[in-house]
């Protein structure tokens, strides 16, 4: 089988404090994948590990195809000078090169991506006037005309209304259809088991990977975001804490 | 004024300014979108230790040959700017400072050497005193034709660069980690960047000072900011407000005999503020006509509902709300005895039934208390737009009565 996504004993800090701890996973191609995990889980540091974005401490995680990556909105300045349609066209920055300048098949994309996700009427808007639900659909547009064979979504629903939600969801699946792998970290449990077909759940270390109906249990879900996690967090804190010698 | 352009003393100050404020309002914007303004600062006041340090040994070892003495301030600028970037860089990696906090550390540090060593070499070498206080406040009217050529090179250097590149710059200023995702060669464009951003920050040093040149770079991109949502837009009009100012300030500098540091960057932050002021979409004058116009619709609109619900207009109009009268009559929402017209009875209607719909919404569809819904219902009745009530009729299945039982006016025709 081909994976999408595969990581060994992945390790990753910051400073002192471990992120993410020895994790050891494979993702098959043309998954629905959902990252879960509580707050300060690590999952969107494992999306950056993936693209090569942070350095682990040690291990490895490999992608092996194209990838596109949806940032999480907020990571961005939406007063920045640039309207809805210049940001999708960035999809397809990455194959100009320094000093490329785009063909008109770019644009036309462009125009067939914005169509796709209903945003068509606000191609000249400046970005800071579109509404959070259409500040995502363009992102995910973006994603689109990267023609990429791998989807990182980082917490894509915050802050989006139930319509968008849906109709991204739909999207995506239509990808799926068409053999793309999908990972979105996503923290809404009561969707999950409707949105996924396979789970990685996290809470710095690995819990469990796998099809949805393996992983998605009560025991593993109490693992992830339960109290038997807080020993494990107590004695970290103590051990950055002694080491960095403020105890 | 002709003379400014061509007489031999005095162009070369007027070109060297226009060029080299060109050349750094273009980096301007790059640092202002950013958000890295105070690096600017801290990089152009690190500058100044080692430009005084370096006229000083350049007056040591060759104290014959004053006229290339700015290769001392260059050199010694660039260095100790680039030592100030590394004491910045370890602050905040190894020492665990803050970054704003490491930044203003490392200005002041290295200012404060710079002022130290400038008094010590006060004593020692006054003649070279004054040249290292220069470059404080900058000094044109000391600039030769060869200044021309070597700012007109950068300012090229950096269009010319900001053209080539336009798009994967934009894609990194706007959105650095997707930028990496996609394979852009996001780390070769951030240290070109910087090295343009040094170099323009050193050779300006001349005609602006430590003191205040990255004032200077981001003034004009403050003010294009305010202009346009369009990046080019913005790099065009920040070279030319820079352009202006550098004109301008060189200008008033000549012929009031004041720094041109100072008085470049005064234009320049004039500009600023003018277009903070004034500009047509963002600026606070026409924001705050805007909220004016705002404020008087709904007083209009909460009027003819007030008529509307009884039958008359029945209180002593004051000043303010006559005045309101008589643009509801002008527009022809009510006749001469303040009753409402049919058209003016129409509005009032399709008003109180956007009031209506929401309190309805708010209690239906979200669970709010009834007693609580009037008041944001009061507000929202000014702002629903047509679709939005087509989306609330439908959602609500087209009702008849609002939460307190009053009944919702039908639907214009």
């Amino acid at each position: 089988m081909n994976y999408a996504l595969e990581a060994e004993e992945l390790n990753i800090n910051y400073g002192k404090t471990p992120i993410l701890w020895d994790l050891t996973f494979q993702i098959p191609e043309g998954r629905l994948v959902g990252i879960i995990g509580p707050n300060g889980a690590g999952k969107s540091t494992l999306l950056k590990a993936a693209l090569g974005l942070i350095k682990p401490l040690s291990g490895k995680i490999s992608i092996k195809k194209q990838v596109a990556y949806v940032p999480q909105r907020e990571s961005v300045d939406w007063d920045f000078p640039i309207t809805a349609e210049e940001v999708v066209l960035m999809g397809r920055y990455g194959r100009l090169g320094l000093f490329g300048r785009l063909r008109l098949a770019d644009r036309e994309a462009a125009k067939v991506a914005l169509e796709q996700v209903g945003m068509s009427a606000y191609a000249d808007r400046q970005i800071s006037q579109l509404s959070g639900g259409q500040q995502q659909r363009l992102f995910i547009a973006r994603a689109l005309v990267q023609n990429a064979d791998i989807f990182l979504l980082d917490e894509p629903f915050v802050g989006v209304d139930l319509a968008t939600e849906k109709a991204i969801m739909a999207l995506l699946r239509r990808q799926k259809e068409a053999g793309k792998t999908i990972l979105i970290v996503h923290h809404d449990l009561p969707s999950v088991e409707e949105y996924f077909d396979w789970a990685l759940l996290l809470n710095t270390r690995l819990l469990a990977c796998g099809p949805i109906k393996e992983v998605f249990t009560r025991d593993n879900l109490a693992k992830a975001f339960g109290k038997s996690q807080l020993l494990f967090d107590e004695a970290a804190e103590l051990s950055a804490k002694s080491i960095s010698g403020i105890l | 004024m002709m003379d400014f352009f061509i007489d031999p003393v005095l162009r070369a100050p007027m070109w060297g300014c226009i060029l080299m404020c060109m050349a750094s309002s273009l980096m301007g914007v790059l640092i202002f979108l950013r958000k890295r303004s105070l690096l600017s600062e801290t990089l152009s006041h690190a500058a100044y230790p080692g430009a005084v340090i370096g006229v000083a040994f350049f007056a040591l070892l060759f104290p014959a040959h004053e006229e290339w003495s700015f290769l001392a301030v260059l050199g010694g600028a660039f260095l100790s700017s680039l030592l100030g970037l590394k004491a910045l860089h370890w602050l905040e990696q190894k020492g665990k400072v803050r970054s704003d906090a490491a930044l203003c550390f490392v200005l002041a540090v290295f200012f404060g050497v710079g002022i130290v060593a400038s008094s010590a070499m006060q004593a020692q070498l006054p003649v070279w005193h004054k040249q290292v206080n220069m470059l404080l406040f900058g000094q044109a009217a000391t600039m030769s034709d060869m200044h021309i050529w070597i700012y007109g090179s950068l300012a090229l250097l950096v269009a010319f660069f900001l053209f080539l590149t336009f798009r994967p710059l934009q894609a990194f200023l706007f959105d650095r980690s997707f930028a990496l995702s996609a394979k852009m060669p996001v780390l070769f464009l951030e240290r070109i960047l910087f090295w343009l951003l040094l170099l323009s920050l050193i050779v300006g040093i001349r005609s602006v000072g430590v003191v205040l040149m990255s004032g200077m770079a981001i003034a004009p991109a403050v003010a294009a900011r305010q202009f346009s949502d369009r990046l080019q837009t913005i790099f065009i009009l920040a070279a030319l407000f820079g352009a202006l100012s550098g004109l301008i300030g060189n200008y008033l500098s000549v012929i009031a005999s004041l720094p041109t540091g100072p008085m470049i960057v005064l234009v320049g932050t004039t500009f600023a503020l003018l277009s903070l002021f004034f500009a047509p979409k963002r600026g606070l004058l026409f924001r705050i006509i805007r909220i004016l116009a705002f404020r008087l619709r709904c007083l209009e609109e909460n009027i003819l509902k007030g008529i509307w619900k009884k039958g008359k207009f029945s209180e002593t109009p004051s000043l303010r709300l006559s005045f309101v009268l008589w643009r509801l009559k002008r527009g022809g929402w009510i006749d001469k005895h303040s009753n409402l017209t049919n058209d003016g009875r129409q509005k009032a209607a399709s008003i109180v039934r956007l009031h209506r719909l929401w309190e309805l919404y708010l209690a239906e569809s979200l669970g709010f208390q009834a007693e609580k819904v009037h008041r944001t219902a009061e507000e929202m009745e000014h702002i629903l737009t047509p679709e939005m009530e087509e989306k609330l009729t439908r959602l609500l299945a087209d009702p008849k009565q609002d939460p307190h039982h009053q009944p919702i006016p039908e639907r214009r025709l």
